[in-house]
């Protein structure tokens, strides 16, 4: 039991080397910098995001909403490109974000709404919002020049996306184990009750914790956006189990209070390799659907099965 | 303003104290049951004033039509919503499950075999999402998120990504036939909704199943088996699902892989603007079908003066906020007084 519990606070570590091992064996040179490089780009995305869902998981809520907050953020950045010019379209587009997030986090502080059922109906608000103002057709940016510059790769490894990825991972390690802030964010997750009696507001973290998921959500929409040169309204809207999965992998719990900025980074990580493998070995979008489905599944069940504490019904019912 | 933070911590104190429905209260249940009646009126009467074409035969079949098939989800999520699962969202897996497999097994051992096994595996995928919830007593959002992802690449899978269209168009036909002048589908429906009703609100399994959702420790030592319970509510629903499904193949004659996406917030959305709470313990599949009935009459009324289809899902997003805020808000000046 307790060898299995080890190996369950060490999984991401674990799971990462054999994804690597198997990887790198199936797959001739995974290895090579280039692959690398392109798989952390394409973990950037979900990372990106996966920072922001770590923190409202510790805070013990969840959002739904940030494959839509992501295609919002994206729209926004590209659509007032002609008016206000390419980076302070940009900052709106994250700004946008942030009031998404500031939504949620309003629905699940003041109208006290369960965060999975808040972040259900702003999921399909937000996404009805980016069709309606795109008329449900892509949108293309203003600079096509500005995408190429964007994928330079600096340092034969980082694009500016997977360098504003592990660039936040590491802030937010720093954050959460370095700071009062980020001691509070753990007490309001595992205790909001015991949290509130030692002088701290659990409302106005979570709301901030919300605030920071859909500005983070935003950061990586106008990301993609920039990048591909086009705002969508179909994007991201498959990346909500991925980035639950990516941070679940990383061992933070969905009933709150525990989890790991580096915990992420290494889920991501692991995600990121499982789908550049596939793409690799052409293996079709579902088969990869399942089988970050699985991750997720598997996971989870661990967690509830072999961490020693206290199980109750109550926690399968409502943890939001 | 320097008080805010503090009503917000007490009321934050409040909900986590207090989590489950305290029914019961008569204003409570009046305001929840008029409300809807009222508004469901004002639809009927807004509709006919502004559209000619909106009080006619053929213009409520096609309501009762295209409600019927979310219908039949919505009997099975009543039961999720009021056992406490907050929502089930393998919905959209289940149902291209049930109208996958209905259409591409015909070939193999014929449509009624078809049908039969499309349901079946749709309440197997039920019964997975049911274990992970009620046994090993994971979030239900987060096992169906997963179980659903999972049974849908696993559906495309099988099928090779493509669509698949129906091959015996008798099965089609007997689908779209009327009986009475209603369609077939719509009385399924009813029937299906029937057998909901009666086994919510008049069998052992309905009240362990708003015994669980109400207070699950004291349920438990009650000796009701709430863990079977919580995952009978997750099979109904996938069951449901199903059957919804293979009518919805067999009506298009065609399935594709997200054939049943938005079906999952439809039909919670009913359910929610129904009056149920989403904290469970509370409930009947009549509301909920009220819930329906609104819903599906202010879409159609929607479609009638042209709006757009996103501004249509904006309005089905508001009314899920909308409803569990004032559900909240309803409860906690019934409970706590």
């Amino acid at each position: 039991m307790t060898m299995l519990a080890r190996l369950v606070r060490y999984r991401v570590t674990v799971i990462l080397g054999l994804t690597l091992l198997v990887a790198s064996l199936t797959v001739p040179g995974f290895l090579s910098i280039s692959t690398l490089s392109l798989g952390l780009d394409r973990g950037a995305t979900i990372g990106i995001i996966a920072t922001g869902m770590t923190v409202l998981l510790i805070a013990r809520q969840i959002d739904l909403s940030v494959g839509s907050t992501f295609a919002l953020a994206g729209i926004t950045a590209v659509m007032l490109q002609p008016a206000i010019g390419i980076w302070p379209a940009a900052l709106a587009g994250v700004l946008a974000g942030a009031a998404a997030g500031a939504i949620n986090g309003l629905l699940s502080v003041v109208f006290k709404v369960n965060a999975l059922v808040a972040t259900l109906a702003t999921m399909l608000i937000f996404r009805s919002i980016a069709h309606w103002l795109t008329d449900s057709q892509p949108v293309p940016g203003t600079d096509i020049m500005l995408s190429v510059a964007l994928s330079k790769i600096y340092l034969e490894i980082f694009t500016l996306r997977s360098a504003l990825f592990v660039g936040a991972i590491l802030l937010l390690h720093v954050w959460l184990t370095r700071t009062v802030a980020g001691r509070n964010l753990f007490a309001v997750g595992s205790n909001a009750d015991a949290a509130e009696a030692s002088g701290i507001a659990p409302g106005r973290t979570v709301f901030l914790a919300f605030v920071f998921a859909g500005a983070l959500a935003g950061v990586a929409g106008v990301l993609q956006s920039l990048t591909t040169n086009t705002g969508s309204p179909v994007f991201g809207a498959e990346l909500i189990v991925t980035v639950i999965a990516a941070v679940v992998v990383g061992g933070t719990r969905i009933e709150g209070g525990r989890g790991s900025a580096l915990g992420t980074l290494g889920g991501v990580l692991t995600i990121a390799a499982l789908t550049t493998a596939m793409e690799f070995q052409s293996v079709p979008a579902y088969i990869q659907q399942v089988v970050s489905g699985l991750i997720l599944i598997l996971l989870v069940v661990l967690d509830r099965t072999v961490r020693p504490g206290p199980r109750t019904h109550a926690a399968a019912g409502a943890s939001g | 303003m320097t008080d805010v933070p503090i009503q917000m911590r007490q009321d934050t104190t409040q909900d986590t104290t207090n989590e489950r429905f305290r029914g019961g209260s008569p204003l409570v249940d009046l305001l929840s049951r008029g409300g809807l009646a009222i508004a469901i009126l004002a639809v009927l009467v807004y509709g006919s004033l502004t559209s000619p074409f909106f009080f006619t035969t053929g213009n409520f079949v096609n309501v009762l039509t295209s409600m019927a098939i979310v219908g039949i989800v919505v009997v099975g999520m009543t039961f999720v919503l009021v056992v406490g699962g907050l929502a089930d969202l393998s919905v959209p897996a289940t149902i291209a499950c049930g109208a996958i497999l209905s259409l591409a097994l015909q070939p193999v051992i014929g449509p009624v075999p078809a049908f039969a096994a499309a349901i079946a595996l749709a309440g197997l995928c039920g019964l997975i999402s049911g274990l992970l919830i009620g046994y090993v007593g994971i979030n239900p959002i987060i096992a169906t998120l997963g179980v659903g992802t999972i049974v849908l690449g696993i559906v495309q899978a099988a099928v090779g990504g493509v669509i698949v269209y129906g091959t015996n168009p008798d099965t089609a036909a007997l689908v779209k036939s009327r009986l009475f002048g209603i369609p077939v589908i719509v009385l399924i429906f009813l029937a299906v909704a029937i057998i909901g009703h009666f086994v919510l609100s008049r069998s052992y399994w309905g009240r362990w199943t708003v015994a669980t959702g109400g207070n699950c420790s004291a349920a438990e030592a009650s000796a009701v088996p709430v863990r079977a319970v919580k995952a009978g509510a997750f099979v109904i629903t996938a069951i449901c699902s199903g059957l919804s499904g293979a009518l919805l193949g067999l009506t298009l004659q065609s399935a594709r892989p997200l054939v049943g996406t938005g079906y999952e917030f439809s039909a919670i959305t009913a359910v929610v603007v129904g009056g149920i709470s989403i904290m469970g313990g509370f409930g009947s599949v009549p509301r909920a079908i009220a819930g329906l009935v609104f819903v599906q009459l202010l879409t159609n009324v929607m479609v009638l003066q042209g709006v757009r289809t996103p501004v249509q899902g904006f309005v089905l997003g508001l009314l899920i906020a909308g409803a569990v805020a004032l559900d909240v808000a309803l409860r906690k000046r019934g409970g706590g007084a």
